[in-house]
Parts: C-alpha cells; structure tokens; sequence
C-alpha cells in the first residue's frame, strides 16, 4: 500500500524542527525476548479461547475479558520495553526541552536501563524495578481509558457503527483496541509532544510497538469487511469480526514490525516529497 | 462549525500588496509555484488584461489573441474527446444491453371461435354446430372489471399479527367488502391472492392481464410511452365477438388498445399526475354508474374501470397514512354500491393490477410489491370450492395463490369468447368448480381447452424461432399423459378419475410456464460479450489517457480524434459491408454501429500508445494512488455479492471515513503549521459531515430489519415528517454562510461573490423552503386556498427557482467576472477602488496593487457552476434529501480544501476526482434513493409542472434521482482549479491556460474511471450472475443503474463541467492575462 522507505539517518527534509524518537526494541533480557514472542501467541490463544462466549453474550464476555488484556499487556510491556523516558538519548533531551512531564527522574531510569542485567539482581531489586515500572504503566493505563477509548469508540461510530444503539459494544471495542494499541505507546513514549505528532502523523519509524498499533488499525478495517455478508453467521454480528481482525493485526503487526527489513522503516505517503514540490507539472500518479 | 475560515491561514497569499516592484513577497506559503506567482504578480502592472477590464473588446497584443484562441480551439477539442468517450459507452451498454434484457418473440396469431385449439383446421360443423357459443358455454353475458391499482392482498383480508408486538395500519380492515361477501355468499364470490409477474408497472400488467403471456424486462421502461399490443389479447376477442367495450379511467389502456372502445362511452384520465388522489377515481365513479341504470344497461357489453387513487396516496403518502384508509374506504362503498346495480349475468371482477412496497411504491418484484388482490362476484351463484379448506379466503398472500395470467382463460370462458392464443394461463378453480364444488366434468372441459391452446401456442413459437429445446418435449409427456387419461375415460363419469386427469392438465400448464419463465430468460451471449469488450476497452484506454500519458494531454487531442475518426469511418462502413453481405446475423445500423466503436478504439489506441516515450505505466505512484484503485477495485468486486450491493450505502460511508482519516494523518505531515490545522480542521469536518449525512436513509426490503428508514416520517410512509419542514430553511440560512466561510479562507468573497452566494443563492433556498412548506400544507387544510390556488403558486415558485439557478445562473456564469478586487493606489494616496478610469495611472511610479481573492482565482469562478445546480437539486429533493444536498456541497468544499492542503491539486492526484466520485454515489443513497426501479421519485417531475411534458419530465426525473451525481460531476474541474496558482510566470509552465486544459481533463477522465469501472463491474457480474436466484431483484437493477449513471456523468461532463472551464477559464484571462 505505501512505500516503504529507509529512515533517512540524517532527516530528508530540511526544514524538520526536531529529530525523532528513534525506533524502540524489546528489551534485551531474555524474559524480554521469550515473552515478546509469547505474547501474541497468547493473546491469540485468549481471543480463540473465549471466540464462542464472545459469539453468545458479546457484552459481559468483552468486558469480562478486559482484565486478561489489561494483564497480559501490563506484563508486556513491563518486561519487553523501555518506560517513558528511560530510552532517552541525550539528543532527545536536548529536543524535547520540557515537554515531557515530570515523572522523567533521572535516578530510577538509570536503574531501569535495560543494560544494566537485570536477569542476576536479587529479588528485591526486581520488585523494586517492578514497582518502579508499575506507575508508568498505571498512568497509561488511566490515559488510555480516559482518552484513547473514547477517541476510538468515537472514530468506530463515525465509521459506520450504529449511532443510537450498541452503545456498550462500541465503546468496549474501542476499550479493547485502546489497549492493543495505545496503551504500549503510552507507555513508551509517555506525552512526548513529537513523538506523537509522528504518530498522528502515521510517520513513526516502525517498531514492534509502532507495527502493533498500525496493525490493529488495519485489522479493524478489514475485520469489518465480512460484517454486511448474508452468510447469517452468529460471528459476523457488530463488532466481533473487527475486535478479531484488531487482534490478529496487532499481533502480525507487532511481530512484523520486528523484522529486519521493516524494522525502522517509515511509512511514505507519495514517492520522495521534494520531488514532487520541485516538478509539480510532470508528477502523474 | 459554520465557520472554516477561523483556521484559515492562505490570506497571506491572497491579500498582499505589492508596492511596485521593490519590497519583498511577504508571503509566507513554503510553496514554489505560489512564490512564483507571487512574483508574477508583483509585476501587476505590465499586465495585459488590466486595460481590457474596462475596455475588453480590445486585447493588447497578438500573443494574448493567440493563447486565447488556442485555449478555445483546444477546449473544444477536449470535448471531442469526452463525446468519443460517450459514443463508446453508449454503444458498449447498448450491446450489453439487447444481450441482456429478456427477449420474447412476439406471435401475431390469433385465435378464432371456428378453430377449436385441439386441431389446426377449421372444426368440422359436428363439433358445435347448435350453440352460438365458442369454446365453452358462457356463464355471463356482460362484466365489469374494476382495476383498483396498487390493490394488495393484505388490504383486503382482516389482519394478522405475524408477532405480538405487531399492530394493526392504517391500510388494514379499510376494505373489507371483498373478504366479507366470499365468506358469507361462497357461491357468489370469492377472493384470491393475485400474484403479478414483475416488472410491477402498470402497463406491463395490463398487458400480462390481456394477453395472458409473461412480459420482458426490456418493456418496462416504455412506461412513459406505451405501445399498442398487437398479440392476441383479452379486449382484442372480446372486440371481435362484437361486444361493445367501455374504458374509464387510467389512460394506458388507449395506449395498449387503440380504437377498441366505444368512443362515446369511454373516459380516458391522465395517468401520471401521482399528487393528484381523486380527479381519476370521481371520473371514473362519475361516469360508470350512469351506464348501470336500466335505461343504459343495454349500450354495452363490458366496462374497463381503472381507479388510481390507492396508487397515488401509496405514492405519495404511503400505505400507513389516513389518505390510504379512506381511499380505500371509498373503493370499498364504490364496490359495495356496484354489487347492488349489477343484473344476474354481469360478471363483477375487482381487481388489483400490482402491490406496493413497504412506502407505497412499485416495479420490483419483491413480494409486497407483487402481491395483489383478485375478488369475483356474480349473483347468479355459480362460484365453488372443490375442498372445504378452501372455503375462507387465504390469510396470507403466498397461500394458494394464482398468477396473474390465469384471469385470461378464466374471463374468456366465463364470457364465451376463445382463449387469447398466446396464453399461459390456467382456468381459476374456483370459478368453474359449481355451487357444489364437485363440477369436475366443466373443470376437464375448461382445463382440456386451455391446455390445448397452450400446446398449440408452444408449437407455433417454436416453429417461428426454428430451433427445438428439450424442456418442451419434457412438458409434451405431461400433455400426452393427460391427452391419454382423458380419452380412457370418456364416456364415463368417474369423479376419481375426472380429478386426476383435471389435475394431469393442470400439471402440463403449470410445467409450460415454468418453463416459459426460463426459456423467456434466454440471453444473447455473443452481443453481451460484444457489449462488456467494448466497454473494457474504452476502461483499457482511458486508464492509459488519464494516468499515463506523461505530456500535455491537450496535444494528444488532435492525433486522437483524428484517428478514431477515421477508424471510426472505416468500422461504421466494414459493419454495413458486412450487415449487407449478409456474414453476420445483425441489423446495418447495429453492426455499423459495433465496427465504428471497434474501428474508433483500435484508431485512439495508435494515438496513445503510438508515442511510447510520453506514455508510462498507470501504476499507482503513491498511497493516494493505491487508495483512489483500492476504493474503486474493492467495490466493483463487491458488487459479484448481493450483500455488498444491497449494502452499497454503508460501504460508500467506510470508504469516504477512511479517505477522511488518512487525509487527516497526512495532513499531520504537513510541514506549514496552516496547511496542518487547515487540512487536519477539514478531514475532521469532512469525517462528521459525512456520517450525519448517513443518517438520511432510505432502506431497502432487503436491508431490513437492520435499517430503519429516517426519509420519510416513518417506514410506511413517503411524506415528510413536520420536522423535517425546517430543514430547507435551516439550509438557507446555513449553506450560504459555509460557503461563503470557504470563499473568505482567500479572500475571494469578493465580487460576484457576495451577490451570487449572499443574495441570489439565499434567496433560491428561500423560495425552495416555501415551496416544500406549501407542499406539506396540500391537503391539510391550514391555509384558507384552494388546493388548485396551492398548486399554481407551487408551480410558480418552482419554477422561479428554476429560471434562477439555471437560465439567470447560467447567463450570469458566462459574463461573470472573476471573484478579486482589485485596489490600485498610488503610495501616498488613499486606495482608490477598483477599476481605473484612465488606465495610463498604472505607469506612474508609486503604485500599489493590492489583489483580494488572488490565491483562488480559478476554483472560485468555476464554484458558481456548482452552486447553480446544487441550488436546482435541492429544489428537486424532499425535505431531508435538501439537507443532505447541504452536506454534499459542505463535504465537496471540505475536500478541495484537504486536496490544497495536501499539495493534491497541483499533483493531480486521482484521489481527488475519485472521492468526489464516492461522494456523489454515497449521497444519492442520502436522497431517498436505492438501487432499485421503485425507488425512483416518479412525483417530483410535478414540481415545477402541472402535467407530463416531454422532454421535461423525464429531465426532472433524472434531476431528482442522479442530483448527487450531478453536482458531483459539475464539481470534478475544481479538484484541478481550487486555488490553483496561475502560474502565468512559471518558467516549468509554457502554456498555463492548457495546462490548465490538460489537467481538468486528467481530473475528468479519472471521475469518468470510476463510473465507467463501477458500470463494468456491474454489466459483467449482472451477466456472470444471470441465473442468479435475485438477479432482477438485485444485480439488474444495479446494473441499470450504474449504466444510466454512466451515461448522466458523460453528458453533465461534456455539457457543463468541462465545457463551463471555457468561461470561467476565458473570464480569469480576460483580467491577469494569459
């Protein structure tokens, strides 16, 4: 659909203000690196575990579920990522100059870096850097249910989903799409203003993370082309076919954002801009 | 909301002043060609057209003459080009559809009292010598046929909830004469469910109802102009057994049977005036009950009488609404009263031709649409029922029904006349069976005669057509065996046996028009083939003109109307040649026709593909490329499934959200803060719009019962709901006000502008609103006028809003000037207003030029055009589909402005004119529309008329039905004009006015793409699919559709849109040159 292309090391554009958060990888430690992987396998597992209960009282089933999700994905990204502001480079400091929030203390991400092997610490080290991790992750959970779930129950409705009634579906897909997607980016890049311009943006250099969230996008979108099919199925009922296809896309999506060569690639919506600015009258597409 | 303009940040480059030459551009746009133009513009003052402005016959310098007269031999060379592009669609849909449509050979034969059908000679004299009879003895003397249209079944039998929660309408128990006397007198009547074979237009019933034969869908379109029947029918035998015959009332009848109905009795009535309940049904009333007393009782033989009102309140009103309950309640007194003046031999025959669907319309075949009511009476008591279960009248429609062909045979041999020889019908049970129920020997003798005409009748149409299908042979067993029973018996009367062989011949009738349905079903392979080759084709070569050619399409024109002229030539003359030679089993005119199209691609193929160097491959080249394919692709394959079809509206929604969303995500790209705000403000707006507009609904009985009509003021009703009389007025206050915030964005609500938008458009929709309000007011008596008073004065402001929009609109469009002021002032002076007395001022050395609306110089010119028409569409539409004509325009305007923001105008991005085209398919779902033949709004061509006028009506109709498309299509130029710099001092731009030229007709080949691939799919699904279970239902109508909207886009575009660039291009000359 797009083009990929490599991130340019130094920015194409010459009139970029800020450099960009960089790709974020999984942490290196080996809970990191099994679980990453364990964890699209489970989260799959769960949705066709519980695929026929959701089938038969979508309602109870869906919120029933949302503390597995809040689990698993609290676990994720304990384990596998850098909190807000631990990646942070020097570059990045000098960028964002006050734009990340308070909670960015120098002392604990020292502690927090993922190469500091955390694999040999005792057990109190570890609980002391679990409960370190827990208040970012508390905090995102908080804005993606106050903010990201709303926001996508309302881009479910403008996309179609009904107006006046399934009130609870809509905003429980929207629930469970906020935590496959937002709530690891929260997490990650906290309220950085920039980064999330280039998420807005749809310009983010892609991650596993990144790769999640465009995946759940995508799988939404197209879970919702069987919906109007007169097959009479119980599953193609509103909004079970695109809460799957949001599962499965985070999970192709965050797998294959790790890829070598997707990895750090940025999404390109016209081949090379400046070109095109330059030669306004032979560009055909 | 209201307000675009709050974000606004492109003044900056429209509003500069320009002292002379020496101070810097303070424009802050990050963009080339603006900064150039800029430029171009701070040398204002050498430009040529500032004198022509007040003196504008006399442009300075030959160059300026030259470029203008270029542009205009171009421009009409582009429109060569769109009209090659018409002709191939044109002849393309043709091919498809003669291949298509049912065909059925039409016999001339008749049958004749002499000839009984179980020989071709003349009977011998031993026969039936003695009676005066025909066929079979008669049981009447004289009918009466009262044809109430739109009669269906459930208005004539008591109600039953299907569910608990499910409540009595206004249509049920209105009527209940006819239920009430077959229940109590059996003998005397009885009441069946009356089934109609669709097409479910009246002239295709009365035909079925005359003739006895099925109809083809290819007539149902000749509804506008009926056509004699020249098959053997009904009121033809009727006419040659010297009956005298009376027509009252609807006048498709003269249409059907020209010079066979006594003159002076006969009361024809206008048919079409749908607005109008009652003028038919009193006329019809007034003059039939005269020839029921005894003094005229004798001055004819039958009488046709053809009441419409319960039609036209379904049209207009619906079937759930009081006008419908005491229509109905009037035909059940006009029965009631009949009942009492009709003698002994009269038969009585109360009829409905058609059904109507869920809000009071028809032509489809769904099954409210189908299900009619069929009652007879007589007081000689002579009518049965062969078993005791059939003794009350079915409860529902599909129970123990009978089509509508079986009254052929059934009146011919109540009245004594031969069976029509076309017939197909079967001889209604219940009218021959006795009192008793047990005339078995009359039920052999009717069901032997009619299943001998019927063989008869099969033999003769396949010795016309030549050829033998082994499905007849199959039906002839079922006619041998009954032939062989009944001649084992006779002589003997053995109820037993008379039952099997009255059943044996009622099997061979039955199988015959099963199989008649299928065989009638028989599609000309070779000419659809013939159709979608010429249409894929013409795709094949505009994706190559659109999105390859790499150079100035304007300079392909000429090697490409040549050449597919001349190929053209050479066609047309090889299809004659050939048509002659006799090589090809086609008409001269069909098969000139086909070679033209063949010669004329193979022509325009050298031109394009001749100059490989200019040409590339049309792959998409960005993700607004893939996304415009994706749109149009997904959809067109869509289209092979009935669910996506019926569903088309709701899929139209997820398409134009996503294009909202990724449009928004780019947006966020943008690296001018004004072109992220603007263009982020913009999709968010275009996203909102477009979801409110999808509350507008109007649903179809396959959509159901997941949709829920919001047109009208409920799902059985086609009026508007008192609130929704405010929208017209909240569009007028509205509308003008968003468009003039769009025009404000740069500046340009300058000129013509203010009086345009401000004056002439508000006061339109004023009109417009008052026009709908006294609409609502009809029949409600709150106003103290006459209904005739209401009506002149509707038709006089609707017509009013007409000669505004299109003939004040127009003129306007030609001479209008561009919408800028400009202000020249000297520097130390005060600014002097526009237009220079002397223009020598301009060489005097402190100058300032200040230049109001100069960023949008060409989008809002054009502009007006698409106000003109949205103003006409909106007159056209109900109350709510006004609303939604207002969101169309906002969400057209909301899109140029994304398109800007996104450097997609100057790119020619596809994405542009193909989202436009979505907008215009998705809102004609907003106003009141669907794919279906019965949801077209046949009323609205009474809005600015009183009676059918040709070609106007038509017009009206397809202004009503296609206005979505239409606006949209006179929109398409602005994808290339909105604020699209002049680029006059482009040093990469040679010939601004045809580049300008080329890209308009980029934009419009690519909107052209869109319907025409729509309208392929369509045609090869509809084809691939036509056996398919909903076939007429669903991919025919769809079909028809897409090819008629085709058609409507071709010629808006080549009528107005593009040939509008001409004068809007022509006036922005006129002023900064060329």
């Amino acid at each position: 659909m797009a083009s990929l292309t490599p991130t340019p090391s130094s920015p194409a554009k010459p009139t970029k203000p800020k450099p960009s958060h960089p790709p974020v990888s999984v942490l290196p430690s080996q809970f990191a690196r099994v679980y990453a992987l364990a964890h699209p396998a489970l989260l799959l597992s769960l949705v066709a575990y519980r695929f026929n209960s959701v089938v038969n009282d979508p309602v109870a089933e869906l919120l029933g579920d949302i503390p597995f999700l809040v689990g698993l994905q609290v676990v994720f990204v304990m384990g596998c990522l850098p909190p807000a502001g631990a990646t942070t480079s020097e570059q990045k400091d000098a960028a964002s100059s006050g734009t990340e929030s308070s909670k960015k203390v120098p002392g604990p991400r020292r502690r927090g870096h993922p190469g500091k092997g955390t694999s040999g610490s005792g057990f109190s080290t570890g609980l002391v850097l679990v409960a370190w991790k827990l208040m970012p992750a508390l905090l995102s959970l908080t804005l993606t249910i106050l903010l990201a779930t709303p926001i996508l129950s309302l881009l479910l409705v403008l996309f179609g989903a009904p107006l006046t009634t399934h009130h609870a579906l809509t905003f429980l897909c929207g629930a469970h799409m906020a935590l496959l997607s937002v709530f690891p980016l929260i997490y990650v890049h906290g309220v950085d203003g920039a980064v999330w311009r280039e998420i807005w943006g749809a310009a983010r250099p892609v991650d596993g993370l990144w790769g999640g969230s465009l995946g759940t996008a995508l799988g939404a979108w197209f879970g919702a082309v069987p919906v109007p099919l007169d097959w009479d199925r119980p599953w193609q009922a509103y909004p079970i076919t695109i809460l799957t296809g949001a599962y499965i896309g985070y999970c192709v999506g965050m797998l294959g954002g790790r890829v070598n060569g997707v990895f750090g690639k940025r999404i390109e919506f016209a081949p090379s801009q400046e070109e095109q600015g330059a030669r306004v009258d032979v560009k055909v597409d | 909301m209201v307000s675009p303009t709050t974000a606004s940040g492109r003044e900056s480059l429209s509003a500069n002043s320009f002292p002379d030459n020496t101070q810097a551009s303070q424009n802050s746009s990050p963009r080339p060609s603006d900064t150039q133009d800029l430029r171009r513009a701070q040398g204002l003052k050498q430009l040529p057209g500032m004198q022509p402005q007040a003196n504008k016959s006399k442009p300075k310098g030959t160059s300026t003459k030259d470029a203008e007269q270029e542009f205009k031999n171009k421009h009409l060379g582009l429109l060569g080009v769109f009209a090659w592009i018409l002709l191939l669609h044109i002849v393309g849909i043709f091919f498809f559809t003669k291949g298509f449509l049912l065909t059925r050979m039409v016999l001339e034969n008749k049958s004749s009292c002499d000839v009984l059908p179980f020989s071709d000679s003349p009977s011998s004299p031993i026969d039936q010598p003695e009676r005066d009879e025909c066929w079979h003895q008669k049981s009447f003397d004289k009918a009466v046929v009262i044809i109430i249209d739109a009669l269906r079944y459930d208005f004539t039998v008591p109600f039953v909830p299907n569910a608990e929660t499910e409540s009595a309408h206004l249509f049920h128990d209105s009527i209940p004469v006819l239920y009430e006397t077959a229940v109590n007198t059996p003998q005397n009547a009885f009441l069946l469910p009356f089934i109609a074979d669709p097409p479910t237009t009246t002239l295709q019933r009365l035909k079925g109802l005359t003739t006895g034969t099925l109809p083809t869908f290819v007539d149902a379109g000749s509804n506008f102009a009926g056509t004699a029947i020249d098959e053997d029918n009904l009121v033809a035998q009727l006419h040659a057994a010297g009956k005298n015959l009376v027509q009252l009332g609807d006048d498709t009848w003269h249409a059907l049977f020209p010079g066979y109905f006594d003159p002076n009795l006969t009361r024809p009535f206008d048919s079409f005036n749908v607005w109008d309940l009652h003028t038919v049904d009193n006329g019809v009333t007034e003059h039939l009950f005269p020839l029921l007393e005894p003094q005229n009782y004798t001055k004819w033989d039958v009488i046709f009488g053809h009441y419409l009102g319960v039609d036209h309140a379904g049209h207009r009103y619906g079937p759930n609404h009081p006008a419908m309950a005491a229509k109905l309640n009037q035909m059940d007194q006009t029965i009631r009263e009949l009942m009492t003046k009709i003698d002994d031999n009269t038969l009585l025959v109360v009829m409905g031709d058609h059904g109507m669907d869920s809000k009071g319309d028809h032509g489809g075949e769904s099954n409210d649409e189908v299900d009619a009511a069929l009652w007879m009476y007589s007081k000689k008591g002579i009518f049965g029922r062969t078993t005791p279960e059939n003794l009350l009248p079915p409860k529902y429609a599909r129970d123990r029904f009978v089509p509508q062909i079986d009254l052929v045979p059934t009146l011919s041999l109540l009245l004594g006349i031969p069976i029509p020889f076309n017939n197909l019908g079967s001889p209604i049970e219940e009218a021959f069976a006795g009192p008793s129920g047990n005339n078995w020997n009359n039920l052999v003798d009717v069901n032997r005669l009619t299943s001998a005409q019927i063989k008869k009748y099969q033999r003769a149409y396949a010795q016309t057509r030549g050829s033998d299908d082994g499905e007849e042979s199959q039906s002839l067993g079922y006619w041998e065996t009954a032939e062989e029973e009944w001649q084992a018996q006779s002589g003997k009367s053995n109820t037993k046996n008379l039952v099997l062989i009255y059943k044996a011949y009622k099997k061979y009738q039955r199988h015959t028009l099963h199989v008649c349905r299928g065989l009638w079903a028989k599609f000309d392979v070779l000419s659809m083939i013939q159709g979608i080759g010429v249409l894929l084709a013409g795709i094949v070569l505009l994706v190559f003109y659109a999105r390859g050619v790499q150079a100035d399409r304007t300079e392909l024109t000429n090697p490409l109307l040549s050449r597919a002229g001349l190929g053209s030539a050479l066609g047309a003359a090889t299809g004659v040649l050939i048509a002659i030679g006799g090589m090809a089993e086609m008409k001269a005119l069909e098969s000139s026709a086909l070679m033209a199209a063949i010669g004329s691609i193979a022509g325009a193929s050298s031109a394009i593909f001749g100059s490989p160097q200019r040409l590339s491959l049309p792959l998409p080249k960005s993700l607004w490329g893939w996304l415009a394919v994706i749109f149009t692709v997904s959809q067109s394959i869509g289209f092979a499934s009935n669910s996506y079809t019926i569903w088309e509206d709701e899929m139209l929604l997820f398409f134009l959200c996503t294009f909202g969303v990724v449009a928004g995500v780019s947006s966020m790209r943008q690296q001018s803060t004004k072109d992220r705000v603007l263009g982020v403000y913009h999709s968010i707006v275009f996203v909102i719009l477009g979801r409110l507009a999808s509350l507008s609904r109007l649903c179809r009985e396959e959509q159901m019962p997941f949709c829920r009509s919001t047109y009208y003021s409920s799902n059985t009703s086609s009026t508007s709901a008192p609130w929704q009389l405010t929208i017209p007025f909240f569009v007028m206050l509205l509308l003008p006000a968003v468009i003039k915030g769009f025009y404000d964005g740069s500046k340009s609500y300058e000129g013509a502008a203010s009086l345009w938008i401000g004056i002439g458009f508000r006061l339109g929709l004023f009109v417009t609103s008052l026009f709908w309000f006294l609409e609502e007011v009809d029949g409600k008596d709150w106003l103290p006028l006459s209904n005739e008073t209401l009506k002149s004065i509707r038709v006089f402001l609707a017509q009013l809003v007409l000669g505004l929009a299109f003939a004040a609109g127009t003129t306007a469009f030609i001479y209008s000037k561009p919408c800028v002021s400009i202000n020249v002032a000297k520097s130390s002076a005060e600014p002097e207003p526009n237009r220079p007395s002397s223009p020598g001022e301009q060489q005097l050395p402190r100058t300032t030029v200040t230049i109001l609306g100069f960023g949008n110089v060409h989008g809002t010119r054009f502009f007006f055009l698409a106000i003109n028409f949205c103003l006409a569409i909106t007159l056209m539409q109900k109350p709510m589909g006004q609303g939604a004509m207002a969101l169309l325009l906002w969400q057209i305007l909301s899109l140029l402005e994304i398109l800007d923001t996104n450097e997609l105008v100057t790119s020619n991005s596809p994405i542009g004119p193909i989202v436009l085209a979505l907008l215009g398919s998705f809102y004609y779902f907003k106003t009141g529309h669907q794919a279906t033949l019965s949801s077209i709004q046949w009323e609205t061509a009474f809005i600015p008329l009183t009676t059918v006028k040709y070609p106007w009506s038509p017009l009206l109709v397809i202004l009503n039905t296609f206005g979505a498309q239409i606006l949209t299509t006179v929109a398409v130029p602005l994808t290339a004009l909105w604020k699209r710099p002049l680029q006059l001092n482009d040093k990469t731009v040679q010939k601004p006015a045809t580049k300008l030229l080329s890209d308009v007709a980029q934009a419009s080949v690519t909107y052209i793409l869109y319907f025409a691939t729509i309208n392929l799919a369509t045609t090869m699904w509809a084809a691939h699919l036509r056996r398919h279970l909903m076939l007429y239902r669903i991919f025919s109508p769809r079909f028809m559709m897409g090819a008629t909207v085709l058609g409507v886009v071709d010629i808006v575009l080549i009528l107005f849109s593009v040939a509008g660039v001409r004068w809007s291009t022509l006036s922005v000359g006129e002023i900064f040159g060329w």
